[in-house]
């Protein structure tokens, strides 16, 4: 049904953000990786607030000629919202995200648009991959997680480097710190993801020193993302479950101490087990109350919020040999916020 | 030479809209979710085809591929060739049976709409009744599978168990709410909310809307091709749905009312160990620290919950889903002979 999708021209996006290397060499190594697919690109230089250094290295950019956009934000907005912003300066019809430091070779940038022509995102994962064993157990556990709690199969979630086809960027309504799933995101909107070999950079092969900030964002991301899976559709599943359970503990325990009371006359006052089984008993009702309210959210919404995404739908009118090319126009001319449309008509 | 009109949808295009245009809205819409039922689809096409013609009424057939792996995209498609009355709404990837049905419903433009399986359980033969019940002036008519043709521990037993629970709670004494096969009126169902997995509590989740509701007894076939996609899910998460459904059904429109009659019972219990605590101090007992602190985690339970309701009460103030708006589905209206005096 989809025709063989060839992108006619590239927006690159480069939020860029605390981690930056020197955008001249940066740029110029990007510039090379992209002409070399040949086709007409554009460049969008998104600065996540004031960035002195950068914002010289730009314009000194600009004022050579150089095929830029750059979009400064006045304080710092987060990744997400610099790459919206990108995107909604941008023209192209695939898209390119790329990291504003070292983190794969522009040599590579192709096999990345290559990629589009038989999925809707291409996400780099740096293979071979530098670093010691500690690394790679820290990398395995986190995507082991990730995975397991999405039913996804990515292995470089940091990976900056990521080609969107238009429709895709479009729907992904990005926020906070979601430009790191943007992969899992497009999934479960309905769209194919693939993963793509490249080659890491040398500057990333340096083994870096994690300190507990990054590991606390890794746990952070998990949580969000388990979140985001697990509880936007059905909320009171999520919570019920879990204030089921409490509420059944506190409620069994405050049973147990009843019967004591009744039967075995132990005094009920003096035992702290008590406090436990009427604090659980309260949490319960409480998380329990919470799923509700999710539900309570979910509902109101509910005609807004569609469950699923329609790819095409497909209907031959009626029609002779006189309205057959009206039909063709009319196809053409339905409103689409795209330029490009995955499917073309069937003939 | 057929050109087909291919709509692409992304993000929120109002899919309906383009079906606005077209003005012969035709009678009746049935509607047909399907996941990989390439054996069974030209056999349902022919059974509708010649089982609703014979109803001689103009008619839609909407067919929704559930995000299927076979080929039955590619067959549904060389129908729709030779067919106008054949639509497909192709998903993008698997969704599940319910927003199959919801995008089906989106999607009909017939005035009455029907639903049925894909898999050729269901008999097309069928519509006709329901079609008559619907305009004998039933909103909602569902179909009751009596000579259910499906192994009977693993299916027909736990769904016995199911209708049950699902009548008492939801007060829609359905004996089958399994079945598919069921008939709207266009204007009713058009307006429910259809989300997560309820499908099997669509005529529950319409009776906030108080619909008029039939049953008539339809026929159904064993499985001839392929094996049955959607099983009955695990009894919790019925449970839970069933939780919901009676939630937003009875309490949506007044939440604050539902989290307070939810903290009551925790300040009556907090109330007694207060209590408690007084009267071992008028008696000059040491107050028990246990018996005072449930107290205290009671009370402050209750008054969080209080809190909770006031959110809701906000959510739903400023939320799009309106109580009355359901009353003007199913009103009906009387109005003196001489009609109503307008008040200038």
């Amino acid at each position: 049904m989809t025709a063989p999708y060839s992108p006619s021209r590239l927006s690159i996006i480069v939020p860029v953000g605390a981690r930056r290397a020197d955008l001249k060499t940066l740029y110029a190594e990007y510039k090379s990786g992209v002409e070399a697919i040949g086709l007409p690109y554009e460049f969008v230089f998104v600065l996540d607030g004031p960035r002195g250094d950068a914002a010289r290295a730009l314009d000194e950019l600009l004022q050579a000629g150089e095929p830029l956009t750059v979009i400064n934000l006045t304080r710092c907005f987060g990744e997400a919202a610099a790459l919206m912003a990108g995107f909604e300066r941008s023209s192209g019809d695939a898209i390119l995200t790329l990291p504003a430091y070292h983190q794969i070779e522009g040599s590579e940038l192709h096999k990345l648009v290559a990629g589009l022509a038989t999925a809707d995102v291409t996400v780099g994962y740096r293979w071979p991959r530098a670093g010691n064993a500690i690394e790679k157990a820290r990398r395995a556990i986190f995507h082991g997680l990730v995975n397991f709690v999405t039913g996804s199969r990515l292995r470089d979630l940091g990976c900056g480097a990521r080609a969107l086809r238009r429709q895709v960027f479009a729907e992904l309504d990005l926020y906070g710190d979601q430009h790191r799933f943007i992969a899992i995101l497009a999934a479960r909107l309905g769209f194919r993801v693939a993963e793509v070999a490249v080659r890491q950079s040398p500057h990333d092969r340096r083994s870096r020193v994690y300190r507990p900030r990054e590991y606390l964002h890794h746990f952070l991301d998990l949580i969000s993302i388990f979140f985001l899976v697990r509880f936007t559709k059905k909320p009171l599943r999520f919570f019920g479950m879990i204030g089921a359970v409490t509420f059944g503990i506190g409620a069994l325990l405050i049973t147990y101490l009843g019967i004591e009371r009744i039967a075995f006359q132990s005094s009920l006052a003096d035992r702290p087990a008590l406090l436990l089984a009427a604090l659980l008993i309260v949490l319960g009702m409480q998380i329990f109350a919470l799923g509700l309210l999710g539900e309570l959210i979910i509902f109101t919404h509910a005609r807004n919020v569609k469950d699923y995404r329609v790819e095409e739908v497909i209907h031959y009118p009626e029609s002779d040999e006189a309205s057959s090319s009206e039909n063709a126009a009319d196809a053409r001319s339905r409103p689409k916020d795209v330029p490009h449309s995955p499917s073309s008509a069937v003939a | 030479m057929a050109s087909a009109i291919v709509t692409t949808e992304c993000g929120d295009v109002d899919a309906t809209a383009a079906s606005h245009g077209h003005e012969d809205r035709p009678t009746l819409s049935v509607i047909v979710p399907l996941y990989n039922e390439q054996e069974s689809v030209r056999p349902l096409y022919a059974a509708i085809v010649q089982a609703v013609g014979e109803l001689g009424r103009s008619f839609e057939m909407v067919f929704v591929d559930d995000g299927s792996t076979d080929d039955t995209v590619a067959i549904v498609t060389e129908i729709a060739r030779f067919d106008s009355r054949l639509r497909l709404v192709k998903f993008r990837r698997n969704y599940g049976q319910t927003p199959a049905m919801a995008a089906g419903i989106e999607h009909a433009r017939g005035e009455v709409l029907v639903t049925m399986d894909g898999d050729l359980q269901n008999d097309p033969a069928d519509i006709g009744l329901l079609l008559a019940k619907i305009e004998e002036g039933y909103d909602i008519v569902v179909g009751w599978r009596y000579n259910r043709q499906d192994k009977l521990v693993s299916r027909k037993i736990p769904s016995r168990i199911a209708n049950w629970l699902i009548g008492k709670v939801t007060g829609v004494p359905i004996r089958d709410n399994g079945c598919s096969l069921k008939a709207f009126r266009a204007d009713l169902i058009k307006q429910i909310p259809l989300y997560s997995e309820m499908h099997r509590f669509i005529p529950a989740m319409a009776s906030i809307a108080g619909p008029r509701i039939a049953e008539i007894k339809v026929r159904h076939h064993p499985r001839r091709y392929g094996q049955s996609k959607y099983g009955l899910s695990r009894i919790y998460k019925v449970l839970l749905d069933l939780m919901v459904i009676k939630t937003v059904a009875t309490f949506a429109s007044r939440p604050l009312r539902w989290f307070a009659v939810l903290s009551l019972p925790l300040f009556l219990v907090s109330c007694a160990a207060f209590a408690h605590s007084i009267v071992a101090l008028i008696n000059g007992r040491d107050m028990s620290m246990p018996i005072a602190g449930s107290g205290i985690v009671f009370l402050a339970s209750a008054m969080v919950l209080l809190c909770s309701g006031a959110l809701a009460e906000l959510t739903y103030a400023r939320g799009d889903i309106r109580d009355h708006e359901f009353s003007k589905l199913t009103q009906t209206i009387r109005v003196a002979r001489g009609g109503a005096r307008r008040i200038p």
